[in-house]
């Protein structure tokens, strides 16, 4: 009951043929936590979660949910449940059978069967859809039996394969929140697998960063925003993206002058080697347009793009330097404008390996 | 325009089928002609004096009961064979991809090709020296079964290929076996064209004649092709008696075929789903 590791992930590879698809992949995950998988498409996401799923056999590791080894254990004996991104909804039954096929399974006496389903289903909103059959509902409804065919087994372990990409921009925010709110009172273990960093990081405790196959980076999604170990964490997470900038650092190591016209000079917040040549990681969010002060540099405004509450303006040579501003400014296209940003937000990568410095 | 083109492709599909079931409206109206009418010339199209009787009588003098219940019995049992070991047959070429697969779709497809009438002698000792000569009309099943699998095969195997793996992989993590995913999801969704090329295959074991004719010497086990083969002898005369025998034995495929042709046409085309 108390042990505090729901699933262990140890040295697990796979390989598809001669295409190694997961390399080395180390992950623990605590009973109770919500862990999401992100990461570009093709990066071995879904292959990680069909793997935990026992859907993919893994080809070397050692893969544990609850201290047992599960290397290859059916799917059925691993007591995890999955929402699949098409949701996979058994098109020939109700959305009431869709519900019970589980417990049916697991020989639960018919009424029991039918009582408990309709207890989830009233908890997710799906009362008068049980007698419906699943082309007969809109995708937030099937969604919705998805995540209800999962909940109904009450499985040590959740399983989300992008449940939400197939839903339009609003009911996505709305279901994220539903997730979450789900995962919290039943108490469960989840892994969610996405390609949109907003939803790792507002859902999930803990964050994955996975890129072809390797695991990039993990920690909770603010330490992966303050602190990103490397160029391709720090343009993953958080949107717009980080702002890249080729420099060189000064004789002492605590400043760095921009590859940009005149070159500017900024602060460093930590020293670092000095003479080198590094990308300069500057988030849209932390530049601030200010005509004084220090630690500036000017640029040249050449987009402007608004949606009322926030301003995004691209500037630069090659407009390639995005700010975010949250407040309006009297500013036009052709405009030369100081961007200042604190030196503790300052980041810097190794040109070669892209490692943060 | 197009409606025009529309039109013109309608008449030509009319000209093409009337040309394809002419045969078929001339067996049914040479069947109760009477002798003197079926050689009377020009021809006529439509019988001046129909003789109902001739079914009955034709059904009598041949007794022709016992030759659709032989074609039954074949038709049947194929169908049964054919429906059982082809559907596993054809799930596991749908689901596993690799090579050695391939090789087996490509054997399956080859087999096809060949000729009942080359198949027929190398069958014809095999069976003899298995002593399955003693128990024809199971000997011509087993025949029949492997000439019709292949077809079965790959008409099934397409219809499981429209199966999406992710309801079976649902089935597989809600904790079913993959027996079990199979019977319940896999099968009722594929259901319609299995039921399809099931009867498909009915219908040809149905008409089956030179497997029958060449393993089956016992009249009283032969198949009604084989009966109406043995009707038409050199210098036959009976037209009209033929033409009813034939019409008695194709009009109940053809009855099922017509009710059916919906389910048939739409199972064979728009896979399971949907
Ligand atoms: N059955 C397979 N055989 C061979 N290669 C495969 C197979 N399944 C996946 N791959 C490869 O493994 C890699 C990871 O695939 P995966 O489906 O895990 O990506 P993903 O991160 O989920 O991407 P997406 O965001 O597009 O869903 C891809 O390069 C893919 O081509
Ligand atoms: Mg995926």
């Amino acid at each position: 009951m108390t042990q505090n590791l729901q699933i262990e992930l140890t040295g697990v590879d796979k390989h598809y043929g001669g295409f190694h698809a997961l390399k080395d992949i180390n992950l623990s995950i605590p009973n109770g936590s919500f862990v999401a998988l992100v990461g570009p498409s093709g990066c071995g996401k879904s292959t990680l979660l069909r793997s935990i799923a026992g859907l993919e056999s893994i080809t070397g590791g050692v893969m544990k949910i609850t201290d047992e080894v599960v290397n290859d254990m059916p799917p059925r004996r691993r007591d995890v449940a999955m929402v699949f991104q098409s949701y996979a909804l058994y098109p020939h039954m109700k959305v009431i059978d869709n519900l019970t096929y589980s417990l049916r399974l697991k020989k639960t006496p018919k009424a029991q069967a039918r009582k408990m389903a309709e207890e989830v289903a009233a908890t997710i909103g799906l009362e008068t859809l049980l007698d419906r059959y699943p082309r007969e509902l809109s995708g937030g409804q099937r969604q919705r039996v998805a995540m209800g065919r999962a909940i109904v087994r009450r499985p040590k372990v959740f399983l989300f394969d992008e449940p939400l990409s197939n839903l339009d921009a609003s009911l996505r925010v709305h279901m994220r929140k539903e997730i979450r709110a789900l995962h919290d009172r039943l108490g469960a273990t989840s892994v969610y697998v996405t390609h949109d960093q907003i939803e790792a990081m507002t859902m999930a405790d803990h964050v994955v960063v996975l890129r072809a196959g390797v695991i990039e980076q993990q920690g909770a999604p603010l330490d992966l925003y303050d602190r990103p170990a490397s160029k391709f964490v720090a343009g993953f997470i958080g949107s717009p993206a980080m702002n890249f900038i080729p420099g060189r650092t000064n004789g002492d190591g605590t400043s760095v002058d921009l590859a940009l016209d005149g070159q500017p000079t900024l602060r460093l917040g930590r020293p670092a080697a000095a003479n080198q040549d590094v990308i300069v990681g500057l988030r849209p969010e932390h530049l601030s347009m200010a005509s004084t002060g220090d630690n500036n540099f000017a640029v040249r405004v050449g987009v402007i793009e608004s949606t009322g509450s926030t301003t995004y303006v691209g500037a630069g040579d090659r407009n390639d330097i995005t700010v975010v501003l949250s407040d309006r400014r009297n500013i036009s296209v052709g405009d030369r404008v100081q961007l200042a940003i604190d030196p503790d937000k300052v980041h810097l990568f190794d040109p070669i390996t892209e490692a943060a410095l | 325009m197009t409606r025009n083109m529309n039109r013109l492709y309608l008449a030509l599909a009319i000209i093409f089928a009337l040309v394809y079931l002419f045969p078929l409206y001339w067996m049914y109206v040479t069947a109760i002609k009477s002798g003197s009418e079926i050689f009377s010339y020009p021809p006529t199209f439509v019988p001046t004096d129909p003789q109902w009787g001739v079914f009955a009588h034709v059904w009598e003098i041949r007794d022709m009961g016992r030759f659709i219940w032989n074609s039954l019995v074949i038709a049947t049992g194929t169908m049964v064979l054919v429906a059982t070991l082809g559907t596993g047959c054809a799930y596991v070429l749908a689901r596993y991809r690799n090579g050695w697969i391939n090789l087996a779709l490509f054997l399956v497809l080859m087999l096809q090709v060949l000729p009942a009438s080359l198949m027929v002698t190398p069958l014809f000792v095999g069976f003899s020296a298995l002593g399955l000569l003693d128990y024809p009309r199971f000997a011509v099943i087993l025949a029949v079964t492997a000439k019709a699998m292949p077809f079965f095969v790959i008409l099934v195997r397409a219809t499981f290929m429209a199966v999406p793996a992710e309801l079976e992989e649902a089935a597989l993590v809600d904790g079913n076996s993959r027996i079990g995913a199979f019977w319940s999801v896999v099968l009722p969704l594929a259901r319609n064209g299995v039921l399809v090329s099931a009867i498909l295959i009915f219908m040809q074991a149905f008409g089956e004649f030179v497997y029958s004719k060449s393993i089956i010497q016992d009249v009283s086990l032969q198949p009604a092709s084989v009966g109406l083969n043995a009707f038409m002898g050199p210098n036959t005369v009976e037209w009209n008696n033929i033409m009813a025998y034939a019409s008695i034995y194709v009009t109940p495929i053809l009855a099922a075929f017509v009710l059916l042709q919906q389910r048939i046409v739409a199972g064979l085309t728009s896979g399971a789903l949907k």
